[in-house]
């Protein structure tokens, strides 16, 4: 899966798991993710989807850094090699 | 305007705090009870959803019992701040044990003892919390989650004066998507309370026979870091002391239905909570307005 199909699979994903009204067409690489309506704990919604659609667990300290949806599909992007 | 009246309330707190410091516990505890009894007369409608909450409970049908367990929870309140508060003078690292019984269950003591592993610890509003996290801070370190005060001044003036030891705060509105599993993998105890009104993104559960939208991160968290997952509290016994109780670790094994997994195992975090506060229901905040629906506002 390239970086933009993964984009493209976690704005699916965000829109389900956020309640915040969000122009989900304008999200790209560069949209923080603080700012499309996740905090601390709803971002475990997220966190619980992206295993279970991924299909790989993965340790908490390589998303310490992860701040936009950009980072995040990097992240899952090198995983799955 | 708005800063104005913020301004005001913060120099009412730090009066406030400026007379707790110089009291002593007993004196400090007297006042709080008058405070407490006379917030309960003022805040009629307060009292009234504390005493209707009761009922619902179904712990007592008795009005008058009902009236007296919200009073008793006004009171038990009062006196949480004062000794949240002064706790830092009373407990350190050498003497918590001597002043706390401890009633934690091997399994979950083995847990709490073991260096480097992650607990989600899950608690109510129920006894005393704040004391809960400092005490339990002497075995490992605690992070619990925050919400900042909608006032600013005093926001600051508490995350200041709260007695820390190695029980620090995470800020809830922060979506560093490792936030929360970099405390567990930080072999730390991420403390959560279960029993707050959750909104629309709550899931429904039966608290006391009633559904009441609750938080979905403690099983969520469970599920996704496979981190132990306990459940304890911190009851009043006495002036500044406390019995600290835990149950053993819940187990569960996940079916892969999240809706499923997630409900199976926040019953069994609610049935305990309900559990414990039938044993002492005076130590329950049941000011709360813990069966909303699901929609509406702030408390």
């Amino acid at each position: 899966m390239t970086q933009q199909e993964i984009i493209e699979k976690l704005r699916t994903m965000m829109r389900k798991s956020s309640q915040a009204q969000v122009n989900w067409d304008s999200v790209n690489a560069d949209s923080a993710i603080a700012s499309l309506g996740f905090d601390s704990l709803s971002i475990l919604d997220l966190v619980y989807d992206i295993q279970q659609e991924f299909g790989f667990e993965f340790e908490a300290e390589e998303l310490v850094g992860v701040k936009t949806v950009g980072q995040l599909a990097t992240f899952l992007e090198k995983k799955q090699k | 305007m708005k800063r104005f009246r913020y301004l005001l309330e913060y120099a009412a707190f730090r009066a406030g705090l400026f007379i707790l410091d110089r009291a002593s516990t007993p004196t400090a505890e007297k006042l709080a009870i008058i405070l407490a009894d006379a917030w309960y007369m003022i805040n009629s409608t307060r009292g009234k959803i504390a005493r209707d909450n009761i009922i619902r409970s179904g712990i007592t049908s008795s009005n008058i019992e009902a009236d007296r367990i919200a009073r008793a929870s006004f009171r038990h309140f009062a006196i949480l701040v004062v000794e949240s508060l002064k706790s830092g003078n009373v407990f350190n690292e050498t003497n918590w044990k001597e002043k706390v019984e401890i009633d934690i269950d091997p399994a979950a003591m083995e847990v709490l003892q073991k260096p480097g592993k992650g607990i989600i610890l899950v608690s109510g509003h129920f006894g005393n919390w704040e004391v809960a996290a400092q005490l339990i801070s002497y075995i490992k370190p605690v992070a619990g989650i925050t919400r900042d005060m909608n006032n600013p001044y005093t926001d600051r003036l508490m995350k200041e004066r709260k007695p820390r030891n190695r029980f620090r705060l995470t800020p809830k509105h922060d979506a560093g998507v490792g936030r929360l599993l970099s405390v567990l993998k930080n072999g730390e105890i991420l403390a959560l309370l279960i029993d707050q009104h959750a909104r629309a993104r709550g899931m429904p559960i039966n608290f006391f026979g009633t559904p009441a939208s609750t938080h979905t991160s403690p099983a969520l968290l469970h599920l996704i870091t496979k981190a132990p997952l306990c459940f304890g509290y911190c009851i009043r016994t006495a002036p500044m002391r406390y019995k600290l109780r835990a149950i053993p670790p819940i187990v569960y094994k996940p079916t892969g239905n999240r809706e499923d997994d997630v409900r199976t195992i926040l019953e069994k975090l609610t049935a305990e909570l309900e559990k414990a506060i039938r044993e002492h229901p005076e130590q329950y905040l049941w000011g709360h307005r813990r069966w909303r629906t699901k929609t509406t506002g702030t408390d």
